[in-house]
């Protein structure tokens, strides 16, 4: 049975066109879609034609000029008192180095408390280690359902329960920790090799044997690097949770903001800024630390 | 019969079931010091038991409040709040995608050949990597006044860097050869870009803005709180009025907002990959 030569061709010119016809009308859907959507969100947000109050760009420039300090170059390195000097524009630089101290401590303690709660969740939802699979449907469906859950929502909520203070900034970011490293956790659960994982079995392990010496010993440095990633992003939380009465800097922040004193502003700023900054390059020290040990073994 | 195996194990070899002790006395000192500075920590930030048992009380009260939700009769002002809070997150994406794309041709190592000025400006980016959008909202707030406008500008500013350096990771992660052969076709550097370089980042480019609109959706209640209109702004205010009812169905519907795009986004990612 062979095919016709013309026929062929003509069938392959047909199957072309409709291919073409097909990807271009998917791609002017798909443009269509985006423009309205784009339309529709500038407008909604009502980001052109707003009323701004009238010269938008002179009020940054009064702003941006109110947030800079009149700093005065011979009276630089003079004491507080003294108008003009660098004590005197971070006026109280103890108390936010104190405060910036406590978000740092935040940071560090939910981070902890939700890497263990996050080791615990994931081992209960990785495949290859819970053999019981409704439980291992409802706790992760249970950690989807904290990842979407704004973390900001969640510390209002319990600033009302609990007072203004550190403590709902703890386990605010503590209970955001446990879903987004539960999660990562329990994908690199997953991936382990199973081989130790039988040998311990065939040896009459149970679960927490296995997991004691089959798991662990593998999942270690992958862990640490993402708690470490995790701390990062939890200090630049902690620091913002402030701002609604959890704690640390952001409080700080928060007072500079309400008394409209711009220039304080700047300086607590530029402190968060140096403080994530200085946990930024720590972490990624370790972090090609642990990667380069692992890559030796 | 563990036991025995164990037992069996340890006599063969010693080493694999049991550190020596000085490896163990140096473990567990470390773990007694780091659990020394948590419960420091603890008591710094003022986390007494007492406090945290109250707080659960208070909590259980909220929660049982808020069954049954209820949209309190404005179901479609809620709704309008949803679809401003998108909008903004949207606005906000597109205006960051659109800044970071030069800053990222800028970063990249493979167009930018000056190592100096490679590394100046990725420092440059990492500072402002630093400050999120919630700050930049009270910024721009007290500059425009309240309304969405302000929460626009401050998502975008928040991305940029961000979505700069992904863009300028992913200039650099592309493959040479393509550009190498449409220069030797004697094509111009806009040439090499358009027809070597664009359509290797494009899907790259845009599943990362994606990846940024679901987290900028999600951001966007953060907004609404310090005054930018929205979800957030709606939600404040119910809880500052204890309606728990009320503020548990906005959240509920919030969830579901953020997981529906939160799907698409991903069917579009997994189809642009």
């Amino acid at each position: 049975m062979r095919e016709d030569p013309p026929h062929a061709v003509a069938e392959f010119e047909r199957l072309r066109r409709s291919a073409l016809v097909r990807q271009r009308t998917q791609a002017a859907l798909g443009l269509l879609v985006f423009s309205v959507l784009l339309v529709v969100s500038f407008q909604r947000s009502q980001f052109f034609g707003a009323d701004l109050g009238g010269d938008p760009l002179g009020r940054i420039g009064d702003f941006l000029d109110r947030m800079i300090p009149d700093l005065k170059p011979q009276a630089l390195l003079e004491d507080r008192r003294t108008v003009g000097s660098l004590a005197w524009w971070f006026y109280d630089l103890p108390l936010w180095l104190k405060a910036g101290w406590q978000t740092v401590e935040m940071a560090i303690l939910a981070t902890i408390l939700g890497a263990i709660a996050g080791v615990g969740a994931s081992f209960l939802c990785a495949r290859n280690l819970m053999p019981f699979a409704p439980l291992r449907f409802a706790v992760r469906r249970t950690l989807e359902a904290i990842r979407t859950l704004p973390d900001l929502i969640v510390a209002i909520i319990l600033v009302a329960a609990f007072g203004v203070g550190p403590l709902p900034g703890v386990i605010t970011l503590a209970i955001s920790t446990m879903g987004s490293l539960g999660k990562l956790f329990s994908e690199i659960n997953e991936e382990v090799d199973p081989r130790p994982l039988e040998a311990l079995e065939a040896a009459g392990a149970g679960l927490w044997t296995k997991i004691r010496f089959g798991v662990i010993p593998q999942v270690l440095p992958n862990y640490a690097s993402y708690v470490l990633i995790r701390l990062e992003g939890n200090l630049a939380g902690a620091a913002a949770l402030g701002i609604v009465g959890a704690g640390g800097i952001g409080l700080e922040l928060q007072r500079a903001i309400t008394y409209t004193e711009f220039d304080t502003y700047l300086a607590i700023l530029m402190l968060i800024v140096g403080m994530i900054f200085l946990l930024d390059l720590a972490s990624e020290a370790i972090r090609h630390r642990l990667i380069g040990l692992g890559g030796e073994a | 019969m563990s036991a025995e195996i164990r037992a069996r194990a340890a006599a063969i070899a010693p080493a694999a079931l049991r550190a020596s002790l000085p490896a163990r006395a140096m473990r567990i000192s470390l773990v007694v010091l780091a659990l020394a500075a948590m419960v420091q920590m603890g008591r710094d930030l003022d986390l007494a038991p007492g406090a945290l048992l109250k707080g659960v009380d208070k909590l259980g009260l909220f929660l049982g409040a808020m069954v049954p939700p209820s949209s309190g009769g404005q179901l479609t002002r809620i709704l309008k709040a949803l679809a401003e809070t998108f909008a903004m997150a949207f606005a906000g994406t597109i205006l960051a995608a659109l800044a970071a794309l030069p800053l990222g041709v800028i970063g990249a190592k493979t167009i930018v050949r000056n190592p100096a000025l490679h590394f100046a400006f990725r420092r440059f980016l990492d500072l402002f990597r630093g400050v999120p959008a919630l700050v930049w909202a009270l910024i721009l707030v007290s500059a425009f006044g309240l309304g969405p406008f302000g929460g626009v500008v401050a998502l975008a500013l928040a991305d940029i860097p961000n979505l700069a350096k992904l863009f300028s990771e992913a200039l650099e992660n592309c493959d040479p050869k393509p550009g190498e052969g449409v220069r030797a076709a004697g094509a111009s550097p806009l040439a090499v870009m358009r027809y070597a370089l664009a359509p290797q980042v494009a899907p790259v480019m845009a599943s990362q803005s994606l990846f940024f609109l679901e987290g900028n959706f999600r951001n966007a209640a953060v907004l609404g709180i310090v005054g930018a209109g929205g979800v957030g702004f709606e939600l404040e205010e119910r809880i500052r009025i204890f309606a728990f009812d009320q503020a548990a169905f906005i959240i509920l519907l919030y969830m579901a907002g953020v997981a529906l795009l939160d799907l698409g986004s991903r069917e579009l990612r997994k189809r642009l990959a």
